[in-house]
């Protein structure tokens, strides 16, 4: 064990070493605001909507693969706004990125992601099948104009 | 069929018509009470009349006999078998409900001679009855399942071996309202006697005896009475069941709230059945002062119309002239300003059919403030003479039960079957059991009893009064001890009107002088409406036909749906508000739609016909927007600026209170008087009488839809066609 090991002085190199990866103080502190975390890493790719996927094997398994999702999220980001083709590399349920791996197919009828809606405006409504207990009078329309 | 006298059935009259000599006795007779008999029931003493049954004697030391076929309103049958009791030193067990007491009778209520009659009669009733109590809509409310659990045996030995299943009987077909499922009777013939003798309907009657005898109308036929829904309550199995609620609810299920008919004029009280907010169905509470314990079918079945053609959101018509929702501040700020801006003698308010006594003193109020007197009701009623200043000239003031004790009723101008078909059921019920005889001035209609018809133009009220008539009415009216003279409102309306309620008072007047018994009422005005006795009370003007002559340019109707105030007969540019419940003839033509609440979503005061305050109670809360409606004119009232003092709903009737202590006191009804001083009043507008008078209900298809409410309803629609179609045919 070196010396600078045995007094913790790669932690302050790595500490160091986070916040240039970071892009310095008011971004790293920006970016800890923003997902309670900063992490250096290696970038393995970004996907279509913006999102980045990183890598570090120094964290243990399952800590050492993470997104950071796009700036355009701001707080409002969600699990089910990475896509299927990430989401394998993300789960460890393989190794290959999509853009490294040849044998994933694409077709043309494959739909586009779609993030769950739930919550919001464009969330799905199943319509009723139950008749209204009142029915409401309906006015007969004059011929308009 | 009922058990008649051999004298009866040979009678050349219609049997049900005519009722038994034996049964009918003088009304004013006062018959000595015969001394009092002691019995015995389980060694209690009592002391009865004789002639009472030992089922009666038991009931006044609290021992109810079961029973199945005996019903205290109805004749007695005696053939369930069900009430069977032991009586000493009698060999057999006797007929509780047909035995009359003798002195010194030991009745056994509960012996095991008792006990084992009644397990007896309990296997044979279930031998052929179905066990479909899980699929029937009696379950819950049956007699039979009642007392199956309390006098039935604990074991059945009901083997089918030969696998013939058990008796089967075709179902009946009686109608839109009434479901039979005829493997279900027991042959009580509660519905039979029901329909004889109360409803005056004579189809019902039995085929065959023995395992072959069936319940039934002969040939398929519709049950034609607007009474039919009570034979419903009487079935104690779930052999006659209601259609419009079948399988809807189980009895345990549902909420049951007091209240108040206001479908016709007479205030019948009703048990309203409501679950998750919904009414599902309406059914008699026992009043002997006015319904007894029956109830007419368009207050029965109706209840389905307060479910449709609702108006849920107030609305307010847009450039385009086509009415649109919007919210309540748009609507009630549009009315404000509307009201507002109305020159006082311009502004006019008309109260509907349905309006309670509440929101009725809340319009005049803020009407009144805001400088106009214009306060009318749709139905007319004469302004001359006494007018509306004296109770006594436009209420029922024999009132309902003491009809029966009537000996004679002259009907003027009026069908009571379909315009108070409880009160028909009263004078019906005094014919048959009492020597009261019924005479009509009027078209000739069915009354389901014998009348005397004098014919049906005016004239003959005023020959009557004058004492120039030779008809033979006059003579039994001269005789009458206890005479009842019924005047329809519906008369009133033409130019005539005064004429006719005028020599209709010196008739009651006459009569009236005649009498021993001077507290014996003769003047009755029949209103067609749940609200016009309210409205008179607090001082309406009755009839638009002035008001309208003056170009109101804001009109505010308070669910006045019959049609008087048309478009055509306002000025172009009038406004119209229009409050209530239903979208019917009043909201076509509204410019601002205020939705209200109907009768069974309030707590509202209504007058019947005799002046007697009741008042409904919330059994659901109104639907959508709609609000209560004496709430939305004291919302209005505060937006024009003319605030009305009171914030609920104590202060609203302290407020009637101070117009009339008559609409707060609930239950009660007032004797009233000054019948001379009306007649003296009326003395001028005693002209010559010329019109012939004619009432808008003859049919018992015009009977169903009479009101916003009852217009609505699918099941009141259902009616009127089964009954249009029962009369094409041949039977």
């Amino acid at each position: 064990m070196s010396l600078g090991k045995f007094l913790a002085l790669d932690k302050l190199s790595n500490f160091f070493n986070v916040i240039r990866q970071n892009g310095g103080i008011r971004a790293s502190l920006y970016k800890l605001y923003r997902q309670d975390d900063v992490k250096d890493g290696v970038l393995v790719g970004e996907d279509k909507y913006g999102n980045k996927y990183y890598e570090n094997p120094r964290f243990f398994y399952s800590r050492n693969r993470w997104v950071e999702y796009s700036d355009k999220y701001y707080l409002n980001y969600d699990g089910s706004q990475v896509p299927a083709e990430w989401f394998g590399w993300l789960h460890y349920k393989t190794d290959l990125p999509p853009h490294q791996d040849p044998s994933r197919p694409h077709y043309k009828w494959m739909a586009d992601h779609t993030e769950n809606l739930s919550g919001t405006t464009a969330q799905y409504v199943p319509y009723s099948t139950t008749r209204p207990k009142v029915e409401a009078w309906e006015p007969k329309r004059k011929d308009s104009v | 069929m009922l058990r008649q006298p051999l004298s009866r059935a040979l009678a050349l009259t219609s049997p049900v018509r005519a009722a038994p000599l034996t049964a009918r006795r003088f009304a004013d007779q006062v018959q000595a009470q015969p001394e009092k008999v002691e019995v015995f029931i389980d060694d209690q003493p009592v002391h009865v009349v004789p002639g009472t049954t030992v089922l009666q004697a038991a009931a006044q030391v609290g021992v109810e006999i079961p029973r199945f076929c005996y019903h205290e309103r109805l004749a007695v049958a005696g053939n369930c078998r069900m009430c069977l009791v032991e009586v000493e030193k009698s060999p057999k067990p006797v007929a509780a409900c047909a035995m009359p007491v003798m002195k010194g009778m030991r009745v056994k209520t509960n012996s095991d001679l008792t006990r084992k009659a009644r397990e007896g009669v309990m296997e044979f009733l279930l031998v052929n009855h179905p066990l479909d109590c899980p699929i029937c809509d009696q379950g819950g409310e049956c007699d039979l399942q009642d007392q199956s659990m309390a006098f039935g045996s604990d074991k059945s030995r009901f083997t089918d071996i030969h696998f013939s299943g058990k008796r089967a009987v075709e179902d009946k077909d009686v109608g839109p309202l009434i479901k039979t499922i005829m493997t279900r009777c027991i042959h009580c013939t509660r519905c039979i006697r029901f329909a004889s003798e109360v409803a005056g309907v004579d189809d019902f009657g039995t085929t065959g005896r023995g395992t072959d005898m069936q319940v039934g109308t002969y040939v398929e036929k519709m049950f034609l009475s607007e009474l039919s829904g009570n034979i419903i309550d009487l079935c104690p199995v779930g052999a006659l069941t209601s259609k419009p609620y079948s399988f809807a609810a189980r009895p345990w299920e549902t909420r049951r709230v007091d209240s108040v008919d206001v479908l016709d004029p007479l205030g019948s009280n009703i048990v309203v059945a409501t679950r998750t907010n919904e009414v599902l169905r309406i059914l008699p509470r026992t009043n002997e002062e006015i319904n007894e314990e029956w109830l007419a079918d368009k207050s029965r079945f109706a209840c389905d119309g307060l479910k449709r053609q609702r108006l849920v959101s107030p609305m307010l018509v847009d450039s385009r002239g086509n009415l649109t929702p919007v919210d309540w501040e748009d609507a009630i700020v549009a009315t404000a300003r509307a009201l507002r801006d109305c020159p006082p003698d311009k502004l006019l308010a008309v109260a509907g059919d349905l309006a309670d006594a509440e929101s009725l003193v809340a319009l005049k109020d803020l009407v009144n403030k805001l400088g106009s007197e214009n306060t009318c009701t749709e139905q007319y009623f004469p302004l001359e003479g006494a007018g509306i200043d004296l109770r006594s000239s436009y209420l029922l003031n024999t009132k309902i039960a003491n009809v029966e004790d009537a000996d004679f009723v002259l009907l003027i101008g009026t069908n009571v079957r379909f315009e108070a078909p409880l009160l028909n059921a009263r004078i019906r019920k005094s014919f048959i059991h009492k020597e009261t005889d019924v005479a009509l001035v009027g078209p000739k209609v069915d009354l389901t009893y014998e009348y005397m018809h004098a014919g049906d133009s005016a004239s003959i009220v005023k020959d009557l009064a004058t004492g120039t008539s030779s008809h033979a009415v006059a003579r039994r009216l001269e005789q009458a001890k206890r005479p009842v003279v019924i005047l329809g409102a519906e008369q009133l309306r033409g130019p005539e009107g005064a004429a006719l309620l005028a020599y209709t008072q010196q008739l009651a007047l006459k009569l009236h002088d005649k009498l021993a018994d001077k507290s014996w009422k003769v003047l009755n005005v029949l209103q067609r409406t749940a609200s016009q006795v309210a409205a008179l009370d607090i001082g309406y003007k009755p009839g638009v036909g002035g008001a309208l002559q003056g170009g109101p340019r804001v009109v505010y109707l308070l669910g006045a749906d019959s049609g008087v105030v048309t478009r055509e007969a306002l000025p172009k540019d009038a406004f119209v508000i229009y409050q209530g419940h239903h979208g019917d003839v009043g909201a076509q033509i509204a410019d601002v739609v205020l939705p209200g609440a109907a009768y069974t979503e309030k707590r509202a005061t209504y007058v019947n016909a005799e002046g007697r305050a009741q008042q409904t109670l919330l059994a659901v809360s109104p639907p959508g927007k709609a609000r209560d409606d004496w709430k939305i004119i004291r919302a209005l009232s505060e937006v024009v600026g003319e605030r009305l003092p009171y914030d609920n709903l104590d202060e609203v009737r302290a407020r009637m209170s101070e117009i009339s202590p008559a609409l707060v006191a609930y239950g009660d009804v007032q004797d009233n008087n000054y019948f001379a001083q009306a007649t003296a009043l009326a003395q001028s507008l005693q002209k010559p009488l010329s019109g012939k008078l004619d009432v808008k209900l003859k049919q018992l298809e015009d009977y169903f839809m009479t009101d916003p409410i009852s217009r609505a309803s699918p099941t009141m629609a259902k009616c009127i066609q089964a009954v249009i179609k029962q009369k094409q045919s041949p039977y």
